[in-house]
């Protein structure tokens, strides 16, 4: 076997191994966020970590694939050596911006939820009585008051 | 909360242009129109100085609770889905000030765009 196939192995092995890093910390940490924004069930946000955790391997791998090729002839290591770095090195930027991609997802999934339960932003001037229309039991309010 | 009741002028057109707006928008919480001054106001809200609802846009909660001017327009931008975002920011201290001169300059030059029915 000759420099080239090494590269090649060095390199899948090494991209991989950093996809499966990132991709666990992502699923590890995104959880907490993602329980918060789905109000403590836990089961909606398991099934939502794992369904983005799936797509970011696909997209990583994939693309560590689709990059394996060199395109050149390797004569010696320090060549091998030079060709993995510049591989390993365009994986690293990928993931990274895969990353921050999904951080960005996660905070936008979170302000959504966060405004759902914004109080009023101002606070009142005043309180005044409300007359409920004839047949008060029928007003919503009061009808949920009774429910609840 | 659950209902905004929104006291607005049927006798300005714009007024009815913003309340038909107002109604088409997908809500977090309902907003319910009334006419200010009406018969209906009147019945519903005793207690309520009703010449000042036809002077600025006042808006009541479901438990009582009145806002007047600049904060009866944030409360109905808190009410809907797409712009609560934006009720929460113009309510900052430092933009309020700013929100209250724009809604009572538009509340005194309404009637430039025609009364109801003319």
């Amino acid at each position: 076997m000759n420099h080239i196939v090494y590269t090649y192995i060095f390199y899948l092995l090494v991209s991989v191994a950093l996809t499966v890093w990132v991709a666990h910390t992502l699923h590890k940490n995104g959880r907490v966020f993602l329980v918060d924004v789905f109000h403590g069930n836990d089961a909606l946000a398991d099934s939502v970590n794992h369904l983005l955790v799936v797509g970011f391997y696909l997209i990583n791998l994939g693309y560590v694939t689709l990059a394996l090729k060199l395109g050149y002839e390797v004569a010696s290591a320090q060549e091998a050596i030079e060709a993995l770095s510049s591989k390993v090195g365009m994986v690293l930027v990928v993931l990274g911006a895969m990353h921050f991609f999904n951080l960005y997802v996660f905070s936008r999934i979170r302000r959504r939820s966060v405004l759902t339960y914004a109080p009023p932003p101002v606070l009142p001037d005043g309180c005044t009585m409300v007359q409920e229309p004839a047949g008060s039991a029928q007003a919503p309010y009061r009808q949920n008051m009774v429910r609840s | 909360m659950r209902t905004l009741t929104v006291l607005y002028d049927a006798n300005c057109n714009l007024c009815r242009r913003v309340k038909a707006w107002l109604g088409a928008q997908t809500k977090y919480v309902d907003l319910d129109f009334v006419a200010a001054g009406s018969a209906d106001a009147a019945a519903r809200y005793p207690l309520l100085d009703h010449p000042a609802t036809l002077k600025e846009l006042t808006v009541v909660s479901d438990n009582g609770d009145y806002y007047r001017g600049a904060k009866a327009w944030l409360m109905c931008l808190w009410a809907l889905r797409e712009y609560r975002g934006w009720a929460i920011r113009f309510s900052a201290p430092e933009l309020m000030p700013f929100a209250r001169r724009f809604v009572v300059r538009v509340s005194s030059l309404r009637f430039r765009f025609g009364y109801h029915g003319s």
